[in-house]
């Protein structure tokens, strides 16, 4: 009995041991976006893995036992906030036991803090206006201008967690604000065709996007953010569509395509399918990729 | 000899929170020394942000307000609170006796016509740092037509214990296989499978104890619980339950906790695997050692594994489409009787229930079970211990995230039943009111 209890004790204190030399911050996000900007911040002076895939809608993610043991192991949290992990992100961290992750500690970073967060609403909101969002629209990653935003606020975060290497977190954020202010004046020159254009989106993530280059979003295919459209929901747009002379329809790649393939067949519409994140498309890696590619996509209606 | 080590444990636990607070002390000097580096950056920031709205200009468009916060305040942590309805309506091929012991459940829709199968208030929260809190009231209308209030679940659960290490105490539902541990509006069909009433009762084993889990430090997820619980109520069904109960033809008697060895054991290893970004699976073994009241110094042991898998293919929408497989088995040791008592016997029960779901289209799943329970000897009178099968398709429309609507058809083939076999039509609908639900796996 003696012997047993002393290995276990010994192997207690590995795992205590291992936990604490770990040299490189553990890094564990909640959307592939976050990575993106993570890893171009930290470099290789972090471990960065992101908890959802790009492909899924990461407000219906699940809260898997892998992401448990993940989190647990975290020495940073990096989340959307604003509602968006609302249903997965509590019971997670719950489960995970891991103080250093938790909320008000230095390990939990909430990137919504970091942006002004637009659909703010005033007033009593009520589930019968489907999914809204009081406290604001959550995609605001789809602004390249609130990328710089969220940038700065890891690289500060990173930099009081990890000091010995904040000149490096640091001059990671200059090159990659550079970048980004470059990369940003020539998106916004090849869609200045779009600028105040009507156009209809899918569901209400699109938003910042429509905010950063200048288009207006005049309806979406839901009825109420969440509800899927009808029959009825679908003519009323169809006549809109036709009166208002709308032009382009934008959606995510997950969403189901038929209702949007209805009203191209009723109007004439084009559909631009917008990967909404980093890892929509395998080809999508970085957050600058990311915009490389919606620009691409958007850019279809210009080639007509 | 647990007592003994008890010193030590604690000195674990205490030196594990002293630690945080070293932590801390050390994020606080880390802060000041940063602040200079905060302002340095923060003007930088406004440069840059001269240029960012220098391009906003370019569009005409009214630049936004730079309002870059730099705290990492969070929102307080309010109350959860969150109301659920489930009611069913249905009809039976066999009469209101009858189906109430085919559908033994608590919970389950049990009679001709309608039933509230289970109204439930949720309350809970995080405490401080170092607790989380939940209760679960449930109020019903039983068949009888009377309304009973209950205090389902009332548990507080550790934030932050070191080492992967986590306590829960209170009134809770015991942690044995994966179906046990859920509510009624979590269910994937309207009722719960036959093994579970036979084994736990009609609302599920729990019980007032504390229970420690550690999630190991293994590369895949893998966690034990260990509680201890009071064997005594009618929520311990196969352990002390309450006297004057019956099984297998005994009568219970009323047996009392008198020391340790009178209280419910249970143990549980839980492990999760990603096998792909789309396939997941978690597997379970669990055990259940305590006494029963058939006699003075009678045991029951229930062995259980459980297995679940879900794949949901890299493009999906609001969580659909998915496949999800489910399936328990579980065993029954009872000793009957003293020992001396020449009836003494040991009843031999065992069961399973295994059941797909398939996500088709977003908000809808169609769901088919299978379940077997029987056991040793010539039970084929008792209801609750005869060679029972029961198919149950059936197809439910979420019309949002915070409502359901359900239709399910059961098939029975009971040996204790006159007519043999039963055939059962269910329509259950689903409100829930307040804090959003969680996504569970």
């Amino acid at each position: 009995m003696k012997s047993l209890y002393k290995t276990i004790l010994g192997t207690m204190i590995l795992i205590v041991m291992s936990g604490h030399a770990n040299a490189v911050l553990r890094v564990e996000t909640t959307t592939q976006d976050l990575a993106a900007i993570a890893k171009a911040i930290g470099g290789q002076h972090i471990e960065v893995h992101s908890l959802t895939l790009g492909t899924r809608d990461p407000h219906f993610a699940v809260a898997k036992p892998s992401m448990i043991r993940r989190v647990y192991r975290a020495d940073l949290l990096l989340v959307i906030g604003a509602e968006m992990e609302i249903g997965w992100l509590p019971p997670l961290l719950q489960s995970a036991r891991n103080n250093r992750v938790q909320p008000g500690n230095p390990g939990y970073l909430d990137l919504s803090q970091s942006v002004s967060l637009l659909n703010q609403i005033k007033g009593p909101v009520t589930r019968a206006m489907g999914d809204v969002h009081a406290n604001g629209n959550p995609h605001y990653w789809l602004d390249p201008r609130n990328g710089i935003r969220m940038a700065k606020m890891i690289a500060l975060q990173l930099e009081q967690l990890d000091p010995e290497h904040a000149s490096s977190y640091q001059a990671n954020f200059n090159t990659f604000e550079k970048a980004l202010t470059v990369k940003i004046t020539e998106w916004q020159d090849s869609l200045l065709f779009l600028k105040n254009t009507p156009v209809i989106a899918y569901h209400t993530s699109f938003v910042y996007l429509a905010d950063a280059f200048g288009f207006n979003i005049v309806n979406e295919v839901e009825p109420k953010p969440g509800i899927a459209p009808t029959i009825s929901s679908l003519s009323r747009l169809v006549s809109q569509i036709k009166k208002e002379q709308i032009e382009l329809l934008i959606i995510e790649p997950y969403y189901q395509q038929r209702s949007a393939r209805y009203l191209n067949e009723q109007t004439g519409i084009q559909i631009a399918i917008i990967p909404q994140s980093v890892g929509a498309r395998p080809s999508i890696k970085t957050y600058i990729d990311l915009f490389d590619s919606i620009v691409k996509a958007l850019q279809l209606k210009e080639a007509k | 000899m647990f007592f003994k080590r008890f010193p030590l444990l604690t000195i674990f636990i205490v030196s594990g929170i002293f630690s945080f607070n070293a932590s801390e002390l050390q994020a606080a000097d880390d802060n000041t020394t940063l602040r200079q580096q905060l302002l340095e950056l923060q003007q930088q920031q406004q440069n840059y942000q001269k240029q960012i709205d220098t391009l906003d200009k370019r569009l005409n468009e009214t630049a936004k307000s730079s309002s870059t916060a730099v705290n990492t305040s969070v929102s307080s942590s309010p109350l959860k609170i969150g109301l659920s309805g489930l009611f069913a309506t249905g009809g039976s091929s066999v009469d209101n006796s009858e189906l109430a012991n085919l559908q033994a459940g608590g919970h389950d829709p049990s009679k001709n016509g309608f039933t509230v199968q289970n109204v439930e208030l949720s309350i809970g929260g995080i405490v401080d740092p170092y607790y989380d809190a939940q209760a679960n009231i449930i109020i019903l209308i039983n068949a009888a037509g009377e309304t009973v209030v209950e205090l389902e679940e009332a548990f507080f659960t550790t934030r932050s214990l070191p080492w992967g290490l986590q306590l829960k105490g209170g009134q809770y539902f015991t942690e044995f296989g994966r179906q046990n541990k859920q509510h009624p509006h979590t269910w994937a069909f309207v009722d719960q499978p036959v093994v579970l009433s036979r084994f736990f009762g009609g609302d599920g084993l729990r019980s007032q104890g504390l229970r420690a889990s550690w999630l190991m430090p293994t590369d895949w997820y893998s966690e034990i619980y260990f509680g201890m619980q009071n064997a005594k109520g009618e929520t311990v069904t196969s352990f002390l339950n309450v006297a004057g109960e019956d099984i297998g033809g005994r009568t219970l008697i009323d047996r009392n906790t008198r020391g340790s060895g009178d209280l419910l054991y249970s143990a549980r290893w839980l492990n999760g695997f990603d096998f792909s970004d789309t396939l997941s699976m978690n597997f379970g073994v669990s055990g259940l050692w305590g006494p029963n009241a058939s006699g003075t110094s009678t045991d029951t042991q229930i062995y259980g594994t459980d297995l679940y898998l879900k794949w949901q293919p890299t493009t999906s929408q609001r969580g659909y489409p998915f496949v999800a497989w489910h399936t328990e088995i579980l065993k029954r040791h009872y000793e009957a009787g003293d020992p001396g008592d020449n009836t003494r016997e040991t009843l031999k029960d065992w069961g399973l229930f295994t059941q797909a779901l398939w996500g088709f289209k977003p908000g809808w799943v169609a769901g088919l079970r299978w379940e077997y329970a029987t056991a040793d000897g010539n039970t084929s009178s008792d209801p609750l211990r005869d060679t029972r099968k029961r198919l149950s398709p059936n197809l439910t429309w979420h019309t949002s995230e915070y409502s359901k609507v359900r239709l399910q058809y059961n098939r029975d083939w009971t040996e204790s039943l006159a007519e043999k076999t039963a055939d059962t039509v269910w329509l259950q609908f689903e409100f829930s009111l307040g804090s959003h639900m969680a996504h569970k796996f």
